[in-house]
C-alpha cells in the first residue's frame, strides 16, 4: 500500500519501505524480551526474533531493498546487554547481513549498549535521529533537532507503538497494530508501529492525547492523522483517527 | 464398589465395638445415639471407607471420630501408641479446624481422665499416653511447626494446601508413615471445585509413598449425586472405584418449610408497603424465636436488612448482627461466639454462616430472596433446630413474582428429597502440572507408573493419556528451543526412558510458594473515560461479564461499560438508559439446572389445570387475575406447595396473565421465543424463555447471538437471566423464517467452534487464563521472595497467551482455560443435550410475536434494575409493562 509516491507499505507487516533511499524502516524491536521476563519468573515462551526474521525476509524479498533503517528500541531492557540479549541481536545482525542488507541504527531509549558493536558489525548507529537524503529518521523519545527538522522533508519515527483496538458486540476486543500518518509542523510524518511481536501497542482510538509517550504528538493533530491498520496478512486504510473513535464501539 | 448401608445398628452393636473406657464416656457425656452414628460406630471399627452426610446438630464429627479415638486409645493401653500421625483431618476452613480442634480436645481428655482414675499408677508404670491432637495450616508459626516435625500430634489437622506441602517436607513425611485414617470434612464444598480436585490427587500421592491404603472417612452436609461423592472420596484402584460405605442420614432431621409471599399483590403494592410487610414479617419471626438467623444474597442486602431491622424496630447492636466475607475476621469471630453463647437474637448473613462453624441453636433462618438451588436452601435452612430430634425451620420471603413461582417449587422439591447435583471440575490440567512437579520433587516416576497414580483419582479417573503427556512436555519446558530450557523447565523428560524428575534446585521452593488452587483476585478501578475521575470499584467477576456498551450501575449510578485495561476500567454517564446487567450477577448463584427444569415441569403441569378457565367469563376471570377466587383445580394443586395463601392467588393470576396474553405458558417440553420490542426504548427483542438454569442460558445465548450475528452480518447484543436469555436485535425484527433458520443453524453448529470464537479475544478468556497460568506456575505469583501483583500477572499472562497460540493452539494451558469456562463456569456439556433434544423434537420450539413483552418476560427485562436505589425506576418500568398487557387484554376484549 502506498502511502506517498516514495513511501510503501509492505502488506500485512510493520515495515515501511522507502523507494528513494531503496531501504525498509522499523522500529521498536525490544529483542531478548522473553528472557528478560523469563528471569523474574515469567515464562512468556519465544516468540519475537522468529517473527522479526520471518518478516523482514519477506519484505527483503518484495522489495529486494538493499539497506534496513531501526528506528530504536532494538533491544528490550534498560540495563546494560546481557547474554540472552546478545545472542539475539547478534542472530539477527548476521541474518541482516546475510540478506545483503546494510544497517543503520538510530539509538533508542533502550540501547545504551549498541555502541560498543558499532565496529565489530559495521553498523551506522546514530543517536536519537539521523537525516537520510531528504528523510529524517528518529526515535520519537525527543522532539527533533531544529537544524535536522529544517533541512528534511519528511519525519519517520518510532518509540509509541500505536495501534487501534474495536470491539464486537459479542465481547471481543480486536487490537491491530497501525501506521499513523500525518503532518508535524507542517511536515508529513509516519509513525512506524512497533516490530516487537509481543508489544500490544497504544489504542490511538482509546488513550486521550496527553497519555501518548511521545513529545512529538504536542504538535500533531492526532484525530486528523490517517490510519493504517496491520492484520491478519493485509494493510488497510481505516480512515482518520477521528473517524474510528466514532466507530470504536 | 459403592455401597448404601440402609440399616442402622443397634445402639448394643454400635457401642460394643468401643473400649470400656472410650464407651463410659461417651455414655456419661450423650444420652443416645444419633442417627449416623448408629452407622459409623460400627463401620469405622471395622476399618470400612465410610461417607457420611448428615444435618447440622446430629453429631457428625463425633460419628467419624469416636471409633477412631477408641482405636487410638486401644494402642496407648497396649503400649502401641508412637510418636506418629494416625488420623489425619482436612477441611476447607481454617476456622472449622479451631473448631474441630476444640472440640476434640475435650473428649481426649475426659477418656483420659477416665483411664486415669481406673489404672491409677498404672499409667505411669506402663506408659499409657493420652491421644494427642495438633493444628497445621497456612497460619501455624514456625516454632510450632518445628515442635510438630519431632512431636507429631496422633490427630493432625489441616487444610488441603497445608497437605499438599507436607507431602513434599522429606523430613516431615515419615511422621505420616504409620497413618490409618483420613477424615474430610465439608466434601460438598470441594468436590465441586478445583481444590477438591487438587485434594483428591494428593491423597493418592500419599497413599502411593505409604505403599497401602488408608481409612478414608467423609463429611458432608445434603448433596447429591452421593455415588460421586463417594468415589470423590475413595478413588480408584485397578480402574475400580474403592470399596466406600454410605450412610446417608441427610433427612433425619424434620423440614418445616414455607415461602412467603409477604403482600398480596406483589406487582401494585406500594415499594413502601412490601418493604413494611418483609420486615414485619422478620420481625414477628424474630420475636417469637429465641436466635433467627437470617440469610440475603449478597453483601450489600445484609448490611440493608441489618440497618432497617435497627431502625425500624429499634434492635440494639447486642441483639442484631451482620456475618460476611466482607467483614473483619474480629467481628466475624464476634458474631460467632455471641450466637454460641445465645446472646444475640438475629445473626444477618449472605453466606459466610452456612458452613459447618459451631454456631449454637437456631431455633428459625428466613431467606430474603431466592437462594437458586434447593441443595442450598436445605443447607441454609438446616442450620436451625441444633438437635436431630429437632426441626429446621425456614421461611423465604419472596421479592416478586418469579422468585415466588421458582422458590415455592425449591421448597416442595426439598420436601421430596430432590436435590439439585454438583459436578466435579474433571481433567483440570492446571491442577494436574501442579502435581506433576510436585512428585518429580519427590523422586524419579517412569512417565506411566505416575499416570496410573494420578488416574486413581476420581477427578482424572478419565484423563487421556495425551493430555497427561502433553503436561509432561510444557513442564519440561520442550516448547522452546533447548538452549532455553534450563529456564522454562520444570522437570527433566528423558523421553527414551519415559521416565521424569526434578529440575535444578530453585523448583521446590517455587513450588512451595505457589502451589494451591485459590486465584489471586483484585478489585478493578472504574475511571470516568478520559478524565482520571475514579468512580468506584468492580470485582474483576464482574468485569469479565461486560461488554462494551453494556450498562450497569455503580453507585446508584448508570454507566455504559467503554472498555479496560489492566485493572482499570473505563465508563462514560448514561442517564436513563436500561441496564443490560445487574450489578449483583457475579455474586449471586446462577439458578441450577435441576430446580430449573422442575420449575418447567410444574408450568407444564399447571398449565393442563388452568387451561380451561381461558374459556371463562370475563368477570370471572378478572377475579382470578385480581386474586379474588382459586378455582377448586388450581387451589388443590397449590395447595401441595408449601406456600402462604397470598403466595396462591398471585401464582394462579401470574400464570393466567401469561396465558391469556399469548396461549402459551413456556415449560420444560416447549421453548417458547417470544418476538417483540419495547416502546420505551425502541428496541427489538427475541426473548428465548428457556427455563434450563442461567449456566446452559449463559452458554445458549453466545451460541445464538453469533448464528444470528453470522446470519445477519451484524453484532448482536444479549441478555441473559435465571429464566431465559434476551437477544437484543436493534432494529431489525426477527420473522418466524429466520427463527426457523437460526434454529436449525444452532442445532447443527459444532457449539465448541463457534463459542471458541465468541470468546477467544474477550476479557472473559483473557483473565482466566491468567489464573490458569498462574496455576499452571507458567506465571509465578511469588518468585524469588517477590510477589507479583495482579496486574503484573495480567499483562504478562496476556503476552504469554499471544505466544503460545502461535506454538500451539492446543496448548494444555489453552485447552485448560476452554475447558473451565465451558464446563465449570458454562455449561457446555447439557447445552449440548437441549439441542440435541430440540433437534429430536423431544423439546419443541415455538415462536410467538407479542405487540408487547409477555409478563414471564417483564422480570428479565427488568431485573438488571433490580439493585437497591434502582428499586423505584425498575418497578416503573414493571407496571409499565404489566399496565401495556393488561390494556391489550381488555383491548382484545378477553377480559
Amino acid at each position: 500500500m502506498k502511502v506517498t509516491e516514495d513511501i510503501e507499505l509492505i502488506d500485512g507487516l510493520p515495515i515501511a519501505y522507502v523507494r528513494s533511499l531503496n531501504s525498509l524502516a522499523v522500529a521498536d524491536l525490544h529483542l531478548g524480551y522473553e528472557g528478560v521476563m523469563a528471569k523474574r519468573g515469567i515464562l512468556v515462551p519465544k516468540a519475537n526474533l522468529k517473527f522479526i526474521k520471518k518478516s523482514i525476509k519477506s519484505a527483503v524479498e518484495l522489495t529486494s531493498a538493499k539497506n534496513i533503517i531501526v528506528d530504536g528500541d532494538i533491544k528490550n531492557d534498560f540495563s546494560d546487554v546481557d547474554v540472552e540479549e546478545f545472542n539475539e541481536l547478534f542472530e539477527l545482525i548476521h541474518f541482516l547481513k546475510d540478506l545483503n542488507l546494510s544497517i543503520t541504527l538510530i539509538k533508542g531509549n533502550h540501547d545504551n549498549f549498541v555502541e560498543r558493536y558499532k565496529e565489530a558489525f559495521n553498523l551506522k548507529v546514530y543517536r536519537q535521529e539521523t537525516l537520510i537524503e531528504n528523510y529524517l529518521f528518529l526515535h520519537g523519545e525527543e522532539l527533533p533537532a531544529e537544524d535536522k527538522l529544517q533541512s528534511s522533508s519528511t519525519l519517520i519515527m518510532g518509540h509509541e507503538h500505536p495501534a487501534i483496538s474495536i470491539y464486537t458486540e459479542a465481547g471481543s476486543k480486536e487490537k491491530l497494530k497501525c501506521f499513523l500518518y500525518g503532518k508535524y509542523d507542517g511536515k508529513p510524518i509516519l509513525v512506524l508501529p512497533a516490530m516487537s511481536y509481543f508489544s500490544g501497542g497504544t489504542d490511538i482510538n482509546l488513550v486521550p492525547k496527553e497519555e501518548l509517550l511521545s513529545p512529538l504528538f504536542k504538535n500533531i493533530d492526532v484525530d486528523s492523522m490517517e490510519v493504517y491498520a496491520i492484520g491478519y496478512g493485509s494493510t488497510v486504510d481505516f480512515g482518520t483517527v477521528e473517524i474510528i473513535k466514532k466507530g470504536t464501539f | 464398589m459403592i455401597e448404601f448401608v440402609e440399616k442402622p445398628f443397634s445402639d448394643e452393636e454400635s457401642l460394643s465395638v468401643l473400649n470400656k473406657y472410650v464407651r463410659n464416656w461417651f455414655t456419661s457425656n450423650f444420652s443416645e445415639l444419633t442417627p449416623p452414628q448408629k452407622f459409623s460406630f460400627k463401620l469405622i471399627s471395622e476399618h470400612k471407607n465410610v461417607l457420611i452426610t448428615a444435618p447440622t446438630g446430629s453429631g457428625k464429627t463425633m460419628s467419624a471420630f469416636v471409633s477412631i479415638l477408641n482405636d487410638l486409645f486401644n494402642k496407648s493401653l497396649s503400649n502401641k501408641l508412637g510418636n506418629k500421625i494416625y488420623c489425619l483431618y482436612i477441611s476447607p476452613l481454617k476456622a472449622l479446624n479451631n473448631d474441630v480442634l476444640r472440640n476434640l480436645t475435650r473428649p481426649l481428655e475426659g477418656i483420659y481422665d477416665i483411664i486415669k482414675k481406673d489404672r491409677g499408677l498404672d499409667i505411669i508404670k506402663e506408659n499409657i499416653k493420652s491421644v494427642t491432637i495438633g493444628v497445621r495450616t497456612g497460619d501455624t508459626d514456625a516454632k510450632e511447626r518445628r515442635d510438630q516435625l519431632i512431636h507429631p500430634p496422633n490427630i493432625l489437622v489441616t487444610t488441603p494446601e497445608s497437605l499438599a506441602i507436607l507431602l513434599n517436607s522429606e523430613k516431615f513425611l515419615h511422621n505420616l508413615d504409620s497413618l490409618e485414617y483420613v477424615v474430610i470434612d465439608e466434601i460438598h464444598e470441594l468436590a465441586n471445585n478445583k481444590r477438591g480436585a487438587h485434594l483428591s490427587l494428593s491423597i493418592e500421592r500419599l497413599v502411593n509413598q505409604l505403599g497401602r491404603d488408608v481409612n478414608r472417612i467423609g463429611l458432608s452436609a445434603t448433596l447429591y449425586p452421593l455415588e460421586e461423592a463417594a468415589k470423590f472420596l475413595v478413588g480408584l484402584k485397578d480402574g475400580k472405584p474403592r470399596q466406600c460405605y454410605v450412610v446417608d442420614a441427610s433427612w433425619s432431621k424434620k423440614l418445616e418449610v414455607k415461602s412467603i409471599s409477604p403482600v398480596k399483590d406483589l406487582l401494585y403494592t406500594p415499594p413502601e408497603l412490601v418493604e413494611t410487610a418483609i420486615y414485619d414479617e422478620i420481625n414477628n419471626i424474630i420475636k417469637k424465636s429465641k436466635t433467627t438467623l437470617i440469610f440475603t444474597n449478597t453483601r450489600s442486602g445484609t448490611e440493608r436488612v441489618v440497618f432497617n431491622l435497627k431502625r425500624r424496630f429499634k434492635y440494639t447492636d447486642a441483639e442484631i448482627g451482620a456475618h460476611h466475607s466482607s467483614l473483619s475476621k474480629e467481628s466475624r469471630i464476634n458474631i460467632e461466639e455471641s450466637l454460641k453463647k445465645g446472646n444475640l437474637k438475629c445473626a444477618v448473613s449472605s453466606t459466610s454462616l452456612e458452613l459447618g462453624v459451631d454456631i449454637g441453636d437456631i431455633d428459625n433462618v428466613v431467606q430474603l430472596g431466592s437462594p437458586k438451588s434447593v441443595t442450598r436452601a436445605i443447607q441454609r435452612i438446616g442450620r436451625s433446630g441444633h438437635s436431630f430430634r429437632e426441626v429446621a425451620k425456614g421461611e423465604i420471603i419472596v421479592v416478586n413474582r418469579d422468585d415466588l413461582v421458582e422458590c415455592s417449587i425449591m421448597l416442595y422439591a426439598a420436601l421430596k428429597h430432590h436435590l439439585d447435583s454438583f459436578s466435579i471440575p474433571l481433567n483440570s490440567l492446571d491442577v494436574l502440572a501442579q502435581h506433576i512437579v510436585g512428585m518429580a520433587i519427590n523422586r524419579a516416576w517412569k512417565v506411566d507408573e505416575a499416570y496410573e497414580v494420578v488416574r486413581q483419582a476420581y477427578p482424572y479417573s478419565t484423563l487421556e493419556k495425551e493430555d497427561f503427556i502433553s503436561l509432561i512436555n510444557y513442564l519440561a519446558g520442550n516448547y522452546v528451543g533447548l538452549e532455553s530450557r534450563h529456564i522454562y523447565g520444570k522437570i527433566w523428560y528423558d523421553e527414551e526412558k519415559q521416565e521424569f524428575r526434578k529440575r535444578g534446585m530453585y523448583i521446590k521452593p517455587i513450588y512451595m510458594l505457589n502451589l494451591g488452587t485459590i486465584p489471586d483476585s483484585v478489585a478493578i478501578s472504574v475511571y470516568l473515560k478520559g478524565t482520571k475521575e475514579w468512580i468506584g470499584n468492580l470485582e474483576e467477576g464482574f468485569l469479565v461479564r461486560l461488554k462494551p456498551g453494556d450498562i450497569f450501575t455503580l453507585g446508584g449510578k448508570l454507566y455504559k461499560f467503554e472498555y479496560s485495561k489492566g485493572m482499570s476500567c473505563y465508563v462514560s454517564k448514561a442517564d436513563s438508559k436500561t441496564p443490560t446487567i445487574p450489578p449483583w450477577f457475579s455474586e449471586t448463584l446462577p439458578l441450577s439446572y435441576e430446580l430449573a427444569v422442575e420449575i418447567g415441569e410444574f408450568r407444564r403441569r399447571f398449565t393442563e389445570v388452568i387451561r380451561p378457565y381461558i374459556k371463562y367469563k370475563k368477570s370471572k376471570l378478572q377475579k382470578i387475575l385480581k386474586g379474588e377466587t382459586l378455582p377448586k383445580e388450581a387451589d388443590e394443586v397449590l395447595s401441595r406447595l408449601p406456600i402462604n395463601s397470598y403466595a396462591k392467588y398471585a401464582i394462579l393470576g401470574y400464570f393466567m396473565e401469561e396465558l391469556l396474553f399469548i396461549g402459551e405458558i413456556p415449560n420444560d417440553r416447549l421453548l417458547l421465543i417470544e418476538s417483540t420490542s419495547d416502546e420505551l426504548e425502541g428496541e427489538n427483542y427475541l426473548i428465548f424463555h428457556s427455563l434450563y438454569g442461567r449456566r446452559i442460558n449463559d452458554t445458549l445465548s453466545r451460541l445464538a447471538a453469533m448464528v444470528l450475528g453470522g446470519m445477519m452480518n451484524e453484532d448482536i447484543g444479549t441478555m441473559v437471566t435465571d429464566n431465559g436469555f434476551i437477544l437484543l436485535t436493534g432494529s431489525r425484527v426477527v420473522s418466524e423464517r429466520l427463527l426457523d433458520e437460526l434454529m436449525h443453524n444452532m442445532v447443527n453448529a459444532d457449539p465448541y467452534k463457534v463459542l471458541s470464537e465468541n470468546i477467544e479475544n474477550t476479557e472473559l478468556m483473557k483473565r482466566k487464563f491468567r489464573q490458569i497460568a498462574a496455576r499452571s506456575f507458567m506465571i509465578l505469583r511469588n518468585y524469588k521472595g517477590n510477589k507479583m501483583s495482579v496486574l503484573r500477572q495480567q499483562i504478562n499472562s496476556n503476552l504469554i497467551l499471544q505466544a503460545l497460540k502461535e506454538i500451539d493452539p492446543n496448548f494444555p494451558i489453552i485447552k485448560e482455560t476452554y475447558r473451565e469456562i465451558f464446563n465449570d463456569m458454562m455449561d457446555l456439556p447439557r447445552t449440548k443435550e437441549l439441542l440435541q433434544k430440540i433437534k429430536k423434537g423431544s423439546v419443541k420450539y415455538k415462536m410467538v410475536e407479542t405487540p408487547s413483552p409477555s409478563p414471564f418476560a417483564h422480570m428479565m427485562l427488568t431485573h438488571a434494575h433490580s439493585d437497591v436505589v434502582m428499586m423505584k425506576d425498575r418497578r416503573d418500568y414493571l407496571l409499565h409493562l404489566h399496565k401495556l398487557v393488561m390494556s391489550r387484554l381488555y383491548e382484545r376484549k378477553v377480559i
